[in-house]
């Protein structure tokens, strides 16, 4: 075991990105979530700082890092704005199906304008007969006359405006008579290709959630990503690992947040004279942020430098995303408590923080797809 | 034309948390424990300056600064946002300078890096504020100084035209290179450290110079090369016994009017009002 | 004789106040010598014989004067050469400039050329037991202060921003002696530095630091049209609008309305502040205004602690009550 520790370089990117939050982000948070607006003019300077392609190699226009400086980047964008902390989660989302399975044709085609900022990435894997049951997908493609034919309905896809979409379908049934799927790019224009309704989100606004329409859209037949029949496991790798993890590290953000208000608020607010921190009440509450955070954290970074060291992690990012989404929602709501009344009006970040928190807990499989997926990894793992 | 730049930044303690530096009751010395140090913000304008200029003429971007050994992260730093060396300049000998002390050693780190053509130097920092760093430096060294530069373009391969701020407008100037700039924070915004700067950053060279690195006079360094010598030092006591005002805002607003003409601020319009009122009645 | 000078700031044509400030407290600090202390004036440019009286009815005995169209805009290199030529020669004890955008340069430029200290941007000065200066040094935005002295070298050189000190006429006037600075050896032509233009603009209203009564907003004022509200406040009250760095920032306000350690120090006879934070560096530059009144819906407000008045009201609603009452 060796002492828990960022490396120099870590430790400047998150100063820097912790600036940029504060000088670009911060002022604006409460404006995007009230209007529910997307902030994309704030890519390409992402661009610039290497946020959007953080893990992917230089290359094809990245930074060359990896998961746990991307873990980084959203934990100290999430710190202000968890909208647009997911916004960019699943930018990444996308960008990981094209880097870690696309062809090298493909990487070069999408990547540089992706890293840059000056195109946006989605993945499209939801139905509105739901999310995790993945084989239960209805959208179809059938490759016509060398060019891939796709019919269907996604939704509940964030960032559903991207130039570039990861769209699942199904191409086929297998020996077992189960849907074999595949994944295709597909660019934004396409003939039949549209967005349909958004949704009125509870939290993290400031990121578009809504439907796309894929009504006899043609698109390439090289724009299959790795070969027909492997929708499935990139859809999967990408959910499970790079998908939780952001959601985890936007909870972490969310996290920090609740835990700097809560001391603000605490340190300044005075009653019967002295400051309410004094009071054990109140610091008990602190306690119990401070705690959720630091677990939240160690769980976030020690999956995302799993992944990075080549290791397996997809259960223990379940374990990050479970366990940081609902303490960030026992956080927010501590820090609710520790208000009182200044925690219901808009202008204090609680009730935003509860929102975000709260709506963290579907994406990427509710808390009850991740204690199953623990507790199967844990019951063939931990015999006696 | 490439270009020879020298950028001189400063470590302060992060201005944000000025509100937490104190006096220490006992010993009299200036708490800032916990606060950050961060490059002087305003050296962040002179370092983009610096990488615009080499952008459009290409040449070399040295930062230099004057601090203890732990600067060496600041210059990090300046490396990452994509200067090409960094030299710190660290020895006690260097300790307790002013700004005359400080400059004149400054100028003996340059000089022993060589030729220049450009310097840039924040206008002021944000702790001491004295704004004189630039333009010692510039007599020290001989040659031309402005100091609070908002605009920059080229004019010819030795000329430079450059505006600097004065009250109410501006003064616009043609300058021979070589030259040293003390920048404002008009003069742009400066870019975020990248992640790919951060990696380019670590193969850059980094120097430490000592005293006995420098060809400089020892009555000409730090406290002895000081012609100021600090005194005491004190917290100004600026509270005032504040009045509540409260009630709707239209009483207020009476109250205010009433506090400003008892303070002798002339009120002309609303003593038209009350005649006019008067004369109605 | 102690001598004390003073930088007479008329580059560009214009006087600035601060030199009657300096004056002013020149003749407060001469009272503190023992011995004979006279107070002089050092004015360089062109057409400037006219600015010597009112350089005298402010306290300056001597003005020494260095005239030429070539001086008529501010050059730092000729300027600085001029002064520090001068200096040699006379020896003054305690040389002062004021602390603007031309002062800030040429003083420290001459006290590198004299080889001597300099305290900037003090906001008190005195004569201590041993006839030294003692300048009072804001540093970490006005929330420390440092006595700073200069015991071993002459002249003991200080800048100060405008508005610190009052500015007070002589009651008996008098002509002063003019002494012509001897230029020779000042090459005027083979300077690697010119001036090619100069740009003023228009002021929108009264100037923050001449008006009798200043209305200044803070980030807390919220948008542009807030801000426009408090100009026209201000336009009815005749008096000033200034701001704090975040509304500069935000595009509101313009720097010369900017109040603080960065920007303008103000005392004027009453001060209301809408939306203000009261950051340090803010309060170093506002403290000294007659009244203090601060509007400001957040109740923590350090501001509070500064002013004479509090009002813990939506700026927005007093705003609109002062307007509609006023016009």
């Amino acid at each position: 075991m060796q002492f828990f520790q960022f490396t120099e370089d870590q430790e400047m990117l998150r100063k820097s990105v912790k600036e940029f939050a504060k000088a670009e982000v911060a002022p604006k948070a409460a404006e995007w979530d009230e209007q529910d607006c997307f902030p994309i003019e704030l890519f390409p300077t992402m661009g610039e700082m290497g946020i959007n392609g953080i893990f992917v190699d230089e290359e094809y226009g990245g930074a060359g890092m990896g998961h746990v400086e991307r873990a980084i980047c959203i934990e100290e964008i999430s710190r202000y704005s968890g909208g647009l902390g997911i916004a960019l989660m699943t930018h990444h989302l996308g960008m990981s199906a094209i880097y870690d399975f696309g062809s090298d044709e493909q990487k070069r085609k999408y990547l540089p304008e992706l890293c840059a900022g000056t195109k946006i990435c989605g993945l499209a894997v939801t139905e509105p007969g739901g999310g995790s049951d993945f084989s239960g997908q209805k959208t179809t493609a059938e490759l016509i006359d060398g060019q891939w034919v796709l019919n269907g309905r996604k939704c509940f896809i964030t960032n559903h405006n991207a130039d570039a979409s990861v769209i699942t379908a199904v191409t086929g049934v297998d020996e077992r008579g189960r849907n074999r799927l595949s994944a295709f790019i597909v660019e934004k224009g396409t003939p039949g290709f549209s967005t349909g309704r958004k949704e009125h989100k509870l939290g993290l606004r400031g990121s578009v959630t809504g439907d796309l329409i894929l009504n006899n859209v043609k698109i390439p037949e090289s724009n299959i990503i790795g070969k027909s029949g492997d929708g499935s496991k990139i859809g999967m790798a990408c959910i499970g690992e790079v998908g939780r993890a952001g959601m985890s590290a936007i909870c972490v953000g969310i996290l920090r947040g609740c835990l700097e208000e809560a001391v603000k608020f605490a340190n300044e607010r005075m009653l019967y004279g002295k400051p309410i921190a004094k009071l054990q009440a109140i610091q008990l509450e602190i306690a119990n942020i401070r705690t959720e955070y630091e677990a939240a954290k160690l769980l976030l970074y020690y999956a995302a430098s799993k992944k990075d060291t080549k290791q397996p992690a997809t259960p223990d990012f379940s374990i990050a995303k479970y366990y940081s989404t609902e303490a960030a929602v026992r956080a927010s709501k501590s820090v609710m408590n520790l208000m009182g009344g200044y925690g219901v009006i808009n202008e204090y970040p609680a009730g935003r923080f509860l929102r975000d928190s709260l709506a963290s807990i579907p994406s990427g499989g509710t808390s009850h797809i991740q204690q199953i997926i623990i507790a199967s990894n844990t019951l063939s793992s931990f015999k006696a | 034309m490439a270009l020879e730049i020298i950028v001189c930044i400063k470590p302060v303690p992060d201005p944000q948390y000025y509100d937490k530096v104190s006096i220490d009751p006992v010993t009299k010395i200036i708490t800032r424990a916990g606060i950050p140090t961060i490059i002087n913000p305003v050296d962040k304008n002179s370092i983009e300056a610096a990488l615009r200029l080499k952008k459009l003429y290409g040449g070399n971007i040295t930062v230099i600064t004057m601090a203890p050994p732990n600067a060496v992260e600041n210059l990090r730093e300046a490396l990452a946002m994509g200067a090409d060396k960094a030299v710190l300049l660290s020895d006690r000998a260097f300790g307790g300078a002013d700004t005359l002390a400080t400059s004149y050693t400054l100028s003996k780190g340059i000089e022993k890096l060589g030729h220049f053509d450009v310097i840039f130097c924040g206008a002021e920092s944000a702790d001491g504020a004295t704004a004189q760093v630039a333009s010692q430096l510039g007599e020290w060294l001989n040659v031309p100084h402005l100091w609070n530069v908002f605009n920059i373009e080229n004019q010819d391969e030795k000329t430079l035209r450059v505006k600097t701020k004065i009250e109410n407008g501006s003064m616009e100037w043609k300058v021979k290179l070589p030259c040293l700039l003390g920048t404002s924070r008009d003069l742009n915004k400066p870019r975020f450290i990248s992640a790919m700067g951060i990696i380019k950053a670590k193969n850059k060279p980094l120097q430490v110079w000592e005293r006995k690195d420098l060809d400089a006079e020892d009555e000409r360094l730090g406290l002895a090369g000081s012609p100021t010598k600090a005194g005491a030092v004190f917290t100004p006591d600026i509270k005032r016994k504040s009045e509540v005002l409260s009630g709707p805002a239209d009483e207020i607003a009476d109250k205010i009017i009433e506090k400003l003409r008892a303070a002798g601020v002339n009120i002309p319009v609303v003593d038209n009002a009350c005649a006019i009122k008067g004369v109605s009645q | 004789m102690k001598k004390i000078w003073v930088f007479a700031e008329y580059a560009n044509c214009t006087l600035d106040r601060v030199t009657l400030e300096l004056l002013t407290k020149a003749r407060e600090l001469a009272k503190s010598f023992k011995g004979e202390t006279q107070v002089s004036a050092v004015l360089l440019g062109s057409n400037i014989r006219n600015v010597c009286k009112t350089l005298c009815d402010y306290g300056a005995k001597k003005v020494y004067v260095a005239e030429s169209d070539k001086l008529g805009l501010y050059n730092p290199i000729l300027y600085s050469k001029i002064i520090t030529k001068l200096a040699k020669e006379k020896k003054p004890d305690i040389f002062l400039f004021g602390a603007t955008s031309i002062g800030s340069e040429l003083g420290p430029t001459v006290a590198a050329d004299l080889k001597t200290g300099m305290a900037a941007h003090c906001v008190d000065m005195k004569i201590n037991e041993n006839e030294q200066l003692v300048s009072d040094v804001p540093s970490f935005g006005g929330k420390i202060i440092g006595e700073i002295i200069c015991p071993d070298f002459l002249p003991q050189m200080a800048s100060v921003k405008p508005g610190i000190f009052m500015q007070k006429e002589l009651e008996k006037l008098s002509d002063p002696e003019i002494v012509s600075i001897d230029l020779s050896g000042i090459n005027f032509d083979d300077v690697p530095l010119k001036a090619i233009g100069i740009e003023k603009r228009e002021a929108k209203c009264v100037p923050v630091d001449k008006a009798e009564i200043v209305f200044c907003g803070g980030y807390g004022i919220g948008n542009r049209e807030n801000w426009e509200k408090l100009e026209r406040l201000a336009s009815l009250f005749g008096g000033a609008v200034a701001c704090t760095r975040p509304v500069v920032d935000e595009g509101w306000g313009y720097e010369e309305q900017m109040i603080g350690t960065s920007g303008k120090s103000i005392r004027p006879k009453a001060y209301v502040g809408f939306g203000i934070s009261g950051a340090t560096h803010h309060i170093c530059g506002m403290k000294d205004s007659g009244l203090i009144i601060s509007v400001n819906k957040d109740k923590k407000s350090p501001m509070f602690e500064v002013s004479d008045v509090e009002i813990v009201e939506d700026l927005n609603d007093v705003l609109e009550e002062l307007i509609t009452k006023l016009s």
